[in-house]
């Protein structure tokens, strides 16, 4: 009995230490002065305390746009991926023809410990991107868009020069987009005679491939550093980490700190969307990015007091992408066929009700940018509305048969078209769940096959394992970016040093298997992958119309049928902050930390 | 040398050799799962939003992570750091060695974990003898068949409702986390509150699900024991019920000692739908996570700790056998 006492006894001090403990949450809650902003990092699962304070590593304890800065911050355009939001650099002067990018430092710029943020803080960030793997800073013989040269003005003016032997339009973006640490802090993490080496990697040969070697190991011990205390020039920095919550103080060294309402930031630890979901729900986040919720979960978040989202233009789309290696699928009028069954808009209101809109139809841009890009020539497209007297006909010129109101191959043989979807990805298996039912209704027998995992989805689509699957594609505002998802790597075509090459089906990563050449009509055979290779050094003029020649390519080739375009849905409260950004502003898609820098996110009063 | 001796060291040579023998095929196991980590990544980075250039940049650091060579090389590379006790690089904690990751999660999960299943035993063995001396009254009904629903109820569902309850419905405890981060971390009554209240759910739920197992083994165990010529001879003799209750327990809590033991073992499995549920970031979770992201050096270094731990879990509940239970000793000192 006397253990049996002693059991109840301290399962009673448990709940009564929870009790006074419980108050005393809610009243640090209130976080005094500007508040306590509660947020999470949508793009990075998992708080890890024993990660150091350091931008470069992927689980480090440095929160973009909070402790973590940049030169510059990209906005959410939807064509030019040269716009940008200041950070480090005040202002920037990007020469006409894209050949340099002089970058203006905020004057007022300050360390959290007081120290001034100089050139030479640049000079050394430049240098550690080198060793990271960066766009404009590589250190790959012949990389597009690659800096030539780094020269120190003054105290306050850095300049960049491309290397214009292969140049890229994403240059001023591949420089601006870098992060910024400390010289006083990081400077042993280079060796005195990195630029030596790194001149010398630029040449060819084994002295240069070893110096490539040497600079591509620092990349690991700088991922490794951990500074002695975080010390940042952003708007807060890090005071502590536990494995569930990170907290954030304001700088007030911070060169615009009085535009900076929240005293303190809490960031909180996931590992699935349920948990953002569950905090959503309760209420609990100030802000939350882009999050994929199905419909009963998104009624629920509404109702949490104050809640409210925002949303505005996120560049990625989806499509159902053909594997044309495999028969029946190698036949165009089969891949047309299958696009006039689909209902997009059924597909998408069942799938992503919140976070897309129905394609209106397959260019391989998303909607928004490609009425920018293609004028008049959008509507020229082919929509592929839902028409099944169409399919019928698009399965006939295949040579497919129906045979007591299911459709079989040339040769009679049965025909189950096979869709594929990683597990976990709930708006993924909602959409093949519903195209299987619509082509079922149409005489086509169909499955959906669930993959363990994207990890191991990635790999068998990769290796030409599957019929067909879903593929993420107009990643813009880059032209060359959007493009390269369907005329890229997976479909066979590699950039390397500005050369374009053509793998054949099954070869060098090509799991698409569409042909090297596609007559378009109106224009001729084109090769895709050369085109998409053009885009990178085109300027937007001369990109439009390659652009449409892409477009058109698309539409009529088929190698995929674009199903949706995402919107970026921001879950926001108002209960504890207001000022928020409004709906399809630029800075949707930069974190909320840029938004306070920007003089954004108030305490309520 | 004593007998103890004797025993420990031929456990201790077999468990080594358990151990390596488990590391060689956990390693070549976890080397052929299948998925590509970086292309997933990749993906999971545009698809949350990040422009191919950052997903570029935030995946072409882990390369420099992955293994190296051939698998044969590899093997040799990881045997060989094995006995250094270095497990490798976290893949998705680049930069931190694994043996740092895994002891960062594991005080979250070995604390709540044992004091759960501690005090599950305890109730479970003193409730599970009255169950038994009872069992034709009303209370050792009502002992057994609560034993017997929590035993049947699983984990999660478990998890959920004390979750609902006591997070929803009556809301005096949080839902997830290890401690609010507001506290300054310490030897203060702010942050240790913050602790017990964060454990609280965890723990109880962790109780509850393992209670039903003990009350059950443990009421199976007194009846055994209950039918004995020695229980019958102390009743016999006319000593004090006080005493032998005492006999009844002592003897029919050995068998559950070996339980006990393996439980203590795979204590370093985590309890994974517990870790979940209540967003406990434990060693369940760090096991989950690195399996879904093909973390190899993380998986492989979370399932030797597990194996080292039943295997040293083995050895004690061996040893601490022969030490509380007269007759093992006695055999073992005649032979």
């Amino acid at each position: 009995m006397k253990r049996l006492a002693a059991v109840v006894a301290l399962l009673g001090l448990a709940t009564a230490t929870a009790a006074c403990s419980g108050g005393a949450t809610n009243k640090s809650g209130s976080g005094g002065g500007g508040g306590l902003f509660t947020t999470i990092d949508v793009n990075r699962p998992g708080l890890e305390p024993s990660a150091p304070a350091n931008p470069y590593n992927p689980k480090g304890n440095s929160f973009l746009g909070y402790n973590a800065m940049k030169l510059a911050w990209v906005k959410n355009d939807l064509t030019d991926p040269n716009k940008f939001y200041p950070g480090i650099a005040a202002s920037w002067d990007i020469a006409p023809d894209n050949s340099s990018v002089t970058i203006h430092l905020q004057p007022n710029g300050k360390w959290s410990d007081g120290k001034p943020v100089t050139a030479e803080d640049v000079k050394l960030s430049i240098g550690i991107a080198y060793t990271q793997g960066s766009t404009a800073f590589a250190i790959t013989p012949g990389a597009a868009g690659a800096a030539a040269d780094v020269q120190v003005v003054d105290d306050h003016t850095v300049k960049v020069t491309q290397d214009m032997t292969n140049p890229s339009m994403k240059f001023a973006r591949g420089v601006l987009d870098t992060f910024v640490a400390p010289a006083h802090v990081w400077n042993s993490v280079l060796p005195a005679d990195f630029w030596d080496k790194l001149k010398a990697s630029r040449a060819t040969g084994a002295d240069a491939e070893k110096a490539r070697e040497e600079i591509t190991a620092l990349g690991e011990k700088i991922i490794a550093f951990a500074p002695p205390k975080d010390t940042s020039a952003g708007p807060f920095t890090l005071e502590r980490v536990n494995p569930s919550e990170a907290l954030l103080v304001k700088n007030k060294n911070f060169f615009n700190a009085a535009n900076v309402a929240p005293d303190q930031v809490k960031f909180l630890n996931y590992t699935g969307n349920e948990q953002i979901w569950n905090y959503l729900i309760g209420g609990k986040l100030d802000h939350a990015g882009f999050t994929a919720a199905p419909t009963n979960v998104m009624d629920r978040i509404k109702q949490a007091p104050g809640a409210q989202t925002i949303k505005g233009f996120s560049p990625v789309s989806v499509g159902l992408a053909f594997n044309q290696s495999k028969k029946p699928y190698d036949n165009v009028h089969v891949r047309k066929g299958l696009a006039y069954l689909i209902d997009r808009d059924q597909v998408t209101k069942v799938a992503s009700p919140e976070g897309g809109t129905a394609a209106v139809t397959t260019s391989g841009i998303h909607q928004k940018p490609a009425q920018e890009w293609l004028g008049a020539e959008l509507s020229a497209l082919e929509p592929y509305k839902h028409d099944v007297a169409k399919a019928e006909t698009e399965f006939k010129a295949a040579g497919l048969q129906k045979k007591d109101g299911k459709w079989a191959l040339a040769d009679g043989s049965p025909w189950k078209f096979s869709m594929h979807a990683p597990a976990g990805f709930s708006d993924w298996i909602s959409a093949q769940e519903n195209i299987k039912s619509q082509l079922a209704t149409a005489g086509v027998d169909a499955e959906v096959v669930t993959t363990a995992d994207y990890p191991l989805y990635l790999e068998e689509l990769a290796a030409g394992k599957y019929d067909a699957g879903f593929w993420l594609l107009a990643l813009g505002p880059a032209p060359y970016d959007i493009y390269q998802r369907l005329f890229g790597a997976s479909n066979g075509w590699t950039n390397v040093a500005g050369k374009i090459a053509h793998a054949a089906p099954g070869k060098g990563g090509n799991w698409m298997g569409g042909p090297e050449e596609i007559d378009v009509a109106g224009v001729g055979k084109v090769n895709p992958g050369e085109l998409t290779g053009k885009l990178n050094a085109s300027t937007a003029e001369q990109a439009k119309p390659i652009m449409v020649e892409l477009a058109k390519a698309a539409n009529e080739n088929l190698p995929l049928i674009q199903l949706w375009d995402y919107v970026n849905t921001q879950f926001v409260n108002t209960s504890r902050f207001t000022g928020w950004p409004e709906a399809e502003a630029d800075v949707l898609r930069l974190p909320a930390g840029v938004w306070m820098q920007l003089g954004m996110v108030k305490k309520k009063q | 040398m004593t007998v103890i001796a004797r025993r420990l060291a031929g456990h201790l040579a077999r468990g080594i050799v358990m151990v390596l023998v488990v590391a060689t095929i956990s390693f070549f196991i976890i080397r052929n799962i299948p998925g590509d980590p970086i292309a997933a990544r990749y993906q999971k980075l545009i698809e949350g939003g990040a422009s191919p250039e950052a997903a570029e940049r935030a995946t072409a650091v882990m390369y420099g992570f992955l293994p190296k060579g051939t698998l044969w090389q590899q093997y040799l590379d990881y045997m060989s750091g094995l006995f250094h006790f270095d497990l490798g690089i976290s893949v998705t904690n680049p930069g931190t060695p694994v043996t740092e990751v895994l002891a960062g999660a594991a005080k979250w999960t070995v604390l709540p974990v044992l004091f759960g299943t501690l005090l599950s035993f305890l109730v479970g063995v003193i409730l599970g003898v009255y169950a038994a001396v009872k069992r034709t009254g009303k209370l050792g009904d009502v002992l057994a068949v609560s034993g017997s629903l929590l035993h049947g109820v699983p984990q999660y569902v478990l998890a959920l409702l004390m979750g609902a309850i006591f997070t929803t419905l009556l809301p005096i405890l949080p839902s997830d986390g290890t401690a609010d981060i507001l506290y300054e971390p310490g030897f203060n009554a702010g942050y240790i509150g913050s602790l017990v209240e964060h454990a609280t759910l965890p723990v109880v739920t962790y109780a509850l699900a393992s209670y039903g197992g003990w009350i059950l083994a443990m009421k199976s165990s007194v009846v055994t024991v209950l039918g004995d010529d020695f229980i019958l001879a102390a009743e016999l003799r006319g000593m004090k019920r006080s005493v032998i209750f005492r006999y009844i327990a002592r003897n029919a809590i050995l068998p559950l000692f070996t339980i006990l033991a393996l439980s203590l073992g795979l204590l370093f499995g985590g309890s994974i739908f517990i870790e979940r549920i209540f967003n406990y970031p434990g060693l369940g979770f760090l096991l989950i996570d690195s399996i879904t992201n093909r973390d190899y050096a993380l998986m492989g270094g979370a399932f030797l700790l597990i194996t080292v731990a039943i295997v040293v879990a083995n050895i004690l509940a061996d040893l601490f056998y022969s030490v509380i239970d007269p007759r093992v000793r006695s055999t073992e000192e005649v032979s």
